[in-house]
């Protein structure tokens, strides 16, 4: 299993280099990479994502495709024309367009199969430790949102279908009730008891303790500064170096005493994970991954626009996106778990 | 014991650890906006390592006794408190859950809405990494409950692949990582099959036990605990007793009793038998009077179809089902789950169907409600197929209710539920029976104009009960229609059930409650792995070691299955000697 921090860097750099492409090519490649990735997850036992990427395309490609198709109306093969007098609809409807908008579409595909991989792949304990210590609270809270997802699905599902065993349809905005009150009550019920159980075991017990003054003046002075320093940069151009070392010192002063909170923050670690090869080599898979994509921008650019042409292909590219492939390479946890444990009993 | 000297190692306050009595002394608690306090005055004592059972009707309180332990009331809840309450040292009134959570563990009814991560051992570890105890200190704890629970295999599992009990175990763990002194427990098995029922009373069992732990644990069905506990705190919710003392001694004084202690009370047994292992004895003796050649009380019932409370059990007419379900195939994700079923149902017939959890009753349910498409076979009402239909057609003539009825209810009043589903029908003009009517029957008269989701959950049970059944259903199918319901609220249960029947409804009745349905069915299917392995009367059940209610383990080979019917047979039996 990877640490957080190398899934998160993956999502991350799967997120810069789909964002920095609209050719179909690469992006399909990117595509059938997170596929991999979360495939090779799910047979290790991580949580399956609660809408699977296939879904969310056939959802997400043909919506952009049509929003961009009507409200964009440039491109050289037009395919009808919608009467001039609709308010941002009407125009000529273009192939160019629909396919741009159908890219867009396919982009977030990519980003929404990532973030999922990412997801499955994380267990909820990581994903508290990455957030930094002094929003320790705020990462335990996130976690908890998380985890309310595949409930609030399930108690969705159970919803739907105990109104529909009295005859309910859904046929107008008010049919929703009978669904949205249930889910609503159903879902405080359980924040409530969830809540109960936290406090029950001692949850805030001993970060409970109330910030100090000093600590609450460091925060907002620094905000100010960091504020007075931004608008000294935007409005006089005159200022603009003494601005940016207010930005700076704002910055720090914030950061210094988010620091310094979070090393009060007490709250320990069970089980701390090691390093390892694993990690390492994914990292390495992103950095080269990442360089490419930032240092060959005119490389990644392709723009169905004014006409629909067939996108480039360069393999350098295609060998670079590979290495976002890294995490299906390795071994599989289990195997790794078993080999760690045999090791431990051994020694 | 690992656990002792892990204890005095970390330093505890020993002092504390000795002393951690709980005494409650003229406790009274009003939830904020009830004009009537949920604890009245409450005199108790508990001492260390007893293994306590607070029992009493819904509404009596159960839940707030134990939710004053650890101080989650009134800290959590807010309302009106007098009196005094003291665990050991500690004041859980004034010094609330957070200072208590060391000293009183806390598990909840449903196990899966007290999970914040999605890991066996990180929940467990949860609570160690926020009371910031360190690294090693904390792998020895977690190491320590993995083993107490015997949860040590499923340490890497995702919480969500857990069974029920598996879940109620791992919750149970989590509450003991602080090692806390006692442990209060509501209702912990009232989500679970018998067997995984019986797991986590077994591991209270050996907490108690083994660590001394005292348990405090509120529970409807006395029957699964009354043989650990050694003392019995029994809440009324009419008056202001609380009534106190050896589980015998309480059990006398109070009206709702578990099959065999209500048997054993009837005949006069003492002392009044707790387990089946005790009443056997007895038993034994009253048998040894009996003619051997005596017809059972059961094949008398169906000669006159007499019973004290349960009324005539009917013997299927197969020629004319009602309701047929032919050779039923069902599959999930490439999974059979349902493999060839054939089952049905006569005109007015009740029919339990039980197995374990995960045999495929709740899919069978599913795919005669048109909810699941099944793969292959036949599912026939009064004659025509229902596969295919769609679930809001369905629904006219099958009602289903669901293992939560709070999924079905949302609207204003009780009354409006029942409104919305005829409306749902298009049947508000001409309604096959009226709301007033049905109300009256459901026992909901005076609260018509009341929020459903207010109510307890046996009067919540029957609203949901109303709502599928106002359009007067030819077929009943009820999804664990008994958990969380004391033995008043299944009572009406089953009064309600035979009143429908005489109407000519069938009934198909999920569930694992083998008092119920050994006082209820006609006749009982039993599932496993999508298979009907055995359908017959209910003297089915006296056979098997996993199924037998109380009664028929007490009087093997009778064939009697509920008090009354021992009662009647052996009256039948000293009339003849």
């Amino acid at each position: 299993m990877l640490d957080a921090r190398v899934w998160f860097l993956w999502a991350v750099t799967t997120l810069v280099t789909a964002s920095s492409t609209r050719s179909p090519l690469y992006i399909v490649v990117l595509l059938l990479i997170t596929t991999v990735v979360g495939a090779a997850r799910e047979a290790e036992g991580s949580r399956r994502a609660p809408l699977s990427p296939l879904r969310f395309a056939t959802i997400a490609v043909p919506l952009s495709a049509l929003f961009n198709g009507l409200t964009v109306h440039f491109g050289d093969t037009v395919l009808f024309h919608l009467p001039d007098w609709l308010p941002l609809l009407g125009g000529a409807v273009t192939l160019e367009a629909l396919a741009f908008g159908a890219l867009n579409g396919l982009t977030l595909t990519v980003i929404f199969s990532a973030f999922s991989v990412f997801n499955q792949a994380t267990p909820v304990r990581d994903l508290i430790k990455l957030t930094p210590r002094a929003f320790h609270e705020g990462g335990v809270v996130l976690s908890i949102a998380l985890t309310f997802i595949p409930q609030t699905t399930r108690s969705l599902q159970r919803i739907r279908e105990a109104q529909a065993v009295r005859g309910h349809r859904i046929r107008g905005i008010r049919d929703w009730l009978p669904i949205v009150v249930p889910l609503l009550v159903s879902g405080l019920e359980r924040a409530m008891g969830l809540a109960e159980a936290m406090v029950a075991r001692g949850y805030g017990a001993v970060s409970g303790e109330e910030q100090p003054l000093r600590t609450q003046g460091l925060l907002v002075a620094g905000l100010l500064t960091l504020v007075a320093g931004w608008l000294a940069y935007l409005f006089r151009a005159a200022w603009r170096v003494p601005a940016m070392g207010a930005i700076a010192l704002g910055a720090a002063i914030i950061g210094v005493t988010m620091w310094q909170t979070g090393r009060a923050v007490r709250h320990t670690v069970y089980r701390a994970r090691e390093w390892t090869v694993g990690d390492t080599l994914v990292v390495l898979g992103c950095v080269v991954t990442l360089a490419v994509t930032l240092t060959h921008r005119d490389a990644f650019y392709y723009s169905p626009y004014p006409r629909l042409t067939l996108p480039p292909f360069h393999p350098l590219i295609g060998l670079a996106l590979l290495g976002l492939l890294m995490p299906a390479m390795l071994p599989p946890a289990k195997k790794e778990a078993k080999r760690e444990r045999s090791r431990e009993e051994n020694t | 014991m690992v656990y002792q000297t892990a204890i005095s190692s970390t330093g505890c306050d020993s002092d504390m650890l000795d002393n951690s009595s709980i005494s409650f002394r003229d406790l009274t608690y009003t939830y904020p906006g009830s004009p009537d306090p949920a604890l009245s005055n409450v005199t108790l004592d508990i001492a260390v390592g007893e293994f306590v059972l607070v029992a009493g009707p819904s509404g009596a309180g159960k839940s707030t006794l134990l939710r004053c332990l650890n101080g989650l009331v009134p800290h959590f809840t807010g309302g009106t408190v007098s009196g005094n309450l003291s665990v050991g040292k500690l004041k859980p009134l004034e010094q609330g859950p957070q200072m208590l959570s060391p000293t009183v563990g806390f598990v909840f009814q449903d196990p899966e809405s007290q999970f914040v991560v999605d890991r066996v051992e990180d929940e467990i570890a949860f609570a160690l990494e926020n009371a910031a105890v360190p690294p090693t200190e904390m792998r020895l704890r977690v190491e320590e409950v993995l083993h107490l629970m015997d949860l040590a295999a499923l340490r890497d599992r995702q919480l969500d692949t857990l069974s029920g009990g598996e879940k109620q175990k791992v919750a149970i763990a989590a509450a003991l990582a602080l090692r806390p002194r006692i442990l209060a427990l509501d209702e912990p098995t009232s989500q679970l099959d018998p067997q995984s029922a019986e797991d986590v009373l077994q591991a209270l069992v050996r907490l108690n036990q083994d660590l001394g732990l005292t348990i405090v644990l509120a529970e409807h069905r006395l029957e699964r605990v009354l043989p650990y506990v050694d003392r019995l705190i029994y809440l009324s919710p009419d008056d202001e007793s609380v009534l106190s003392g050896s589980p015998r001694q309480v059990l006398r004084q109070i009206e709702l009793n578990p099959p065999l202690v209500a048997l054993g009370k009837a005949l006069g047994w003492e002392p009044l038998p707790l387990t089946v292992k005790e009443g056997r004895r007895h038993a034994a003796q009253v048998q040894a009077a009996t003619d051997p050649s005596l017809p059972s009380s059961r094949e008398r019932h169906r000669t006159r179809g007499s019973s004290r409370w349960s009324g005539e059990r009917r013997r299927p007419d197969t020629r004319d089902p009602q309701f047929l379900v032919q050779d039923l195939h069902f599959a999930y994700n490439g999974k059979s789950i349902l493999r060839g079923v054939d089952l049905q149902i006569a005109p007015g017939e009740l029919v339990a169907l039980m197995g374990r959890n995960g045999s495929g009753k709740t899919t069978l349910l599913r795919c005669v409600v048109g909810l699941l498409e099944p793969r292959k076979g036949k599912i026939k009402m009064e004659g025509k197929s229902l596969v295919g239909r769609r679930t809001a057609e369905i629904s006219q003539d099958v009602g289903y209710l669901p293992q939560d009825p709070g999924d079905l209810l949302f609207a204003d009043s009780v009354r409006e539920e029942l409104i919305v589903t005829l409306r749902n029908h298009d049947l508000l003009d001409h309604p096959p029976v009226t709301p007033e009517d049905l109300l009256t029957r459901l026992g909901l008269e005076t609260l018509e104009r009341s929020y459903p989701r207010d109510l307890s959950a046996g009067q919540r049970q029957r609203v949901a009960l109303g709502a599928v059944t106002v359009t007067k259903p030819g077929l009943l199918l009820l999804d664990e229609p008994t958990r969380g319901l004391d033995y008043q609220a299944k009572r009406e249960l089953v009064r309600l059930l035979r009143e429908w029947q005489t109407d000519g409804a069938s009934i198909l009745l999920v569930t694992h409650d083998v008092e119920l349905v050994a006082q209820a069915a006609d006749r009982v299917a039993l599932l496993s792995q999508g298979q009907i392995i055995a359908d017959a009367a209910p003297e089915l059940l006296s056979t098997s070691p996993l199924f037998a209610p109380q009664v028929a383990r007490l009087f093997p080979g009778t064939g009697w299955l509920t008090v009354d019917e021992a009662l009647e047979g052996l009256d039948t039996q000293r009339d003849r000697n």
